[in-house]
């Protein structure tokens, strides 16, 4: 046989092989990182959290997942049904498929791609999409609101969050993800270079993907549940998936970014070889992304929610500039050195 | 039971011979309603369109260019038990608003004049159910006016005691829900730590931890026992701590700031016209405590000032309950120190009939001039017994306060007016 069609055949295959696990993995990280909320809230809040289900109250959140299962999916009389099924599932699969550029560990990603960046910010922008039809396909005052709320806040925070991105980028000379953690392993991690584009990326990240103080969309003391309002059932649950599962890509992203990847701290070996090598990179990539993940939800326990239009003066009039600013010292330095 | 009191005769029953005839009106308007819907086998009609009834109504009700109404509530998330506000909004900015009451009516002032001079206190618990010890006080001052009797000193003592403790754990939750109506989680369970150590204490002294019903005409129930002044002693040795942990976590708070600061602001003049009373009228610099100025109970002889705050904003009404709180404690500490012995209950029969006349009695409660007003004609029970709420006087000045704002303010200024509405519907 042709050996181009066989290395076409593998690839296909590889690539489905590498999408399903994905897809597997979200389960697992949404129950994982709702449990984490449930219990470091609870935590914060001096109280115990769940302890119930299971060891310690481990399965509580998979018995959220369970119990979403089982309950009646409604349609409101007068929505849009075609868009109003369809919402869910552009949410959920712009945080899934985000997840194939992420490199885990060395040779661990599934779509090694040389504009991975790119791939990544055009993916996680889709979700604005869903969450904007869902607000209008659900024919109530409160899911409006909330869409029209997650269309301005996302749209004008893509912008400081993919300029913060471009310094990196500028730096390390590449768009590839995995590049980017090898460029840190010589240079060291890329925060050190970045020590304004770290703070704008995280603010930006956690206004893009809704998590308190800038959890506008779904404000539930103000219009309720936003986009989700008239979601039941299973519908509801993906939205519920999707956002667990995007504050964990960001936060792998984050890591990604600017504090090395699968890269070890500093008394410890950077990376090792083979397979060992794998296992000890995946251990280090999860650890700093649930720190990460449990400092989110620190903000969350900690910090009331800003208003609407303090939120979008935040982006354009604070945000963008110093973004500009560090995009362009950044882009000084590596003309004037030679980086 | 016997009353003087003239009631209507029942209506005699009508005739099954007699032709009933519809109501043309109501036969009109079934007419013009909405197609009939089915609902598993069931016809449902849908009531009529309701016109305007007032010049506000059409005000509120008739849409301009780009304005939408949203219907806030009763079932919100965030409108403190169940009213309803309908927001007229254009994009987020809140034109107009009115506040529709009337979904916890219980008819407890009709209850209470049904009920003996005695049994009136049981009733008037779960009214102002943040507050239920300042619910029993005024009646129970009003009562001890009509029948001519006075409490005993300790008695005295004992009801300043728990309505401060009551004050502190109110003021407490407010701080808890203004937090969480701008979207903070932990004040609010931090608020409900405290509460349950000051609940707990109520609990001890009175056998019940919400509806205490502890008030008795002429005295309280029990005297103070063991567990009651333990957990008193506990509480009170790290009860500024907490106030202050729940505190570090708002007031010097960026966020909060911004969303509190210069949102909501009530002038002095607005506030006496409507006549706001309590944190809310102090917070606009208006010096009025009815503990000063018409002192009640033993307040003449404990030492503090009238707390104010110029501001008039959500944040300058914040911190006038943290001062406030903090001003109470400062209270029970005189309180303890000055409280003399002797007997908790003046002597009274088991029905109390006071001489025909009237009495009115004011307190000042969590949220402001919280007043009874009682008319005796000489039987068992109250001829007319009214309360004055303070939060349905709050209410009030919303429609004036929100115009301008985003929706998210709006919750907020409510919050920030502390509104209960169990007090509000009666």
């Amino acid at each position: 046989m042709d050996p181009a069609f066989v290395e076409s055949v593998l690839g296909v295959g590889r690539f489905l092989a590498a999408t399903t696990l994905l897809l597997l993995l979200t389960v697992p990280t949404a129950f994982i990182v709702g449990q984490l909320e449930l219990k470091i809230i609870a935590l914060m809040q001096l109280r115990y959290g769940p302890n119930r289900v299971g060891p310690r109250g481990m399965f509580q959140s998979a018995i959220h997942g369970f119990k979403i299962l089982a309950k009646e999916d409604q349609t409101p009389d007068r929505a849009d049904v075609p868009v109003f099924t369809l919402a869910p599932w552009m949410v959920f699969m712009a945080a899934a498929m985000s997840m194939l550029v992420i490199p885990f560990a060395p040779g661990l990603v599934a779509f090694d791609s040389d504009i991975g960046v790119i791939y990544f910010f055009a993916i996680i922008g889709l979700s604005v999409v869903g969450m904007l039809v869902a607000g209008w396909a659900s024919y109530n005052k409160y899911a409006l609101l909330g869409g029209l709320r997650s269309a301005a806040q996302m749209v004008s925070y893509e912008i400081p969050l993919t300029l913060s991105i471009v310094g990196v980028v500028v730096l390390t000379g590449t768009l590839s993800f995995t590049h980017i953690v090898e460029w840190q392993l010589e240079h060291g991690w890329a925060v050190i270079w970045q020590l304004v584009g770290f703070p704008i990326f995280f603010i930006a990240a956690a206004a893009e993907i809704n998590r308190t103080p800038f959890d506008m969309v779904e404000a539930d003391s103000e219009i309720v549940a936003g986009p989700f309002t008239e979601y039941s059932g299973m519908r509801f649950g993906f939205f519920y998936f999707a956002e667990y599962v995007a504050l964990f890509i960001m936060c792998g992203i984050l890591v990604t970014l600017f504090f090395g990847g699968w890269l070890a701290p500093w008394p410890f070996p950077a990376q090792l070889d083979g397979f060992a090598g794998t296992v000890y990179g995946l251990i280090w990539f999860f650890l700093k992304t649930y720190l990460f993940v449990f400092i989110a939800i620190w903000v969350r326990a900690t910090l009331p929610r800003v208003r609407v239009d303090q939120l979008m003066g935040m982006a354009w009039k604070a945000l963008l500039p110093l973004a500009l600013i560090n995009l362009f010292v950044t882009a000084a330095v590596v003309l004037i050195f030679k980086l | 039971m016997t009353t003087t009191k003239s009631r209507p005769a029942p209506e005699p029953p009508a005739d099954p011979e007699e032709p009933r005839i519809p109501d043309p009106i109501a036969l009109d308007a079934l007419a013009t309603a909405a197609p009939r819907q089915e609902y598993f086998g069931f016809d449902i009609v849908p009531p009529p369109d309701r016109p305007p009834q007032t010049e506000r109504e059409v005000e509120v009700y008739t849409l301009g260019d780009g304005e939408m109404l949203v219907n806030m509530g009763p079932q919100h998330p965030s409108t403190h038990g169940v009213m309803r506000l309908v927001v007229k909004v254009r994009g987020e900015v809140v034109i107009d608003i009115d506040p529709v009451l009337g979904y916890l009516h219980r008819g407890i002032e009709k209850l209470c004049e049904e009920a003996t001079y005695t049994t009136v206190l049981t009733y008037v618990d779960p009214m102002d159910y943040m507050s239920a010890m300042h619910n029993e006080h005024a009646p129970a001052i009003a009562f001890e006016k009509l029948y001519g009797i006075t409490a005993p000193r300790r008695a005295e003592y004992i009801r300043a005691l728990v309505v401060e403790l009551n004050r502190v754990f109110s003021h407490g939750l407010m701080m808890g829900f203004l937090a969480l109506d701008i979207g903070g989680l932990t004040p609010i369970l931090y608020g409900f730590i405290n509460r349950d150590e000051v609940v707990e204490m109520l609990a001890a002294i009175s056998g019940q931890r919400m509806l205490f019903n502890f008030f008795r005409v002429g005295g309280v129930n029990f005297d103070t026992n063991d567990e009651f002044m333990n957990r008193l002693g506990r509480w009170r040795a790290n009860v500024l701590d907490n106030v202050e942990m729940n505190e570090k976590i708002l007031t010097e708070n960026e966020i909060f700031r911004a969303r509190t600061r210069g949102m909501g602001t009530l002038t002095a003049k607005q506030a006496i016209d409507l006549g706001v009373s309590g944190p809310n009228l102090r917070a606009s610099g208006v010096p009025f405590d009815v503990r000063k100025a018409h002192p009640y109970c033993i307040y003449n002889e404990l030492e503090f000032d009238v707390i104010t705050h110029p501001e008039g904003d959500t944040y300058a009404r914040y911190m006038q309950r943290i001062a406030e709180l903090k001003q109470s404690i400062h209270l029970i500490d005189q309180i303890v120190d000055k409280m003399p012995h002797g007997p908790v209950q003046a002597q009274v029969p088991g029905i109390i009939r006071p001489r025909p006349g009237r009495a009115y009695a004011a307190i000042e409660s969590p949220r402001g001039l919280y007043s009874v007003y009682a008319i005796s004609d000489g039987g068992p029970n109250p001829y007319r017994f009214r309360m004055r709420d303070p939060s349905f006087i709050s209410l009030q000045v919303m429609p004036k306060l929100m115009p301008g704002h985003l929706i998210a303010d709006t919750m907020a200024i409510m919050a920030s007016l502390d509104p209960i509405m169990g007090g509000v519907d009666k």
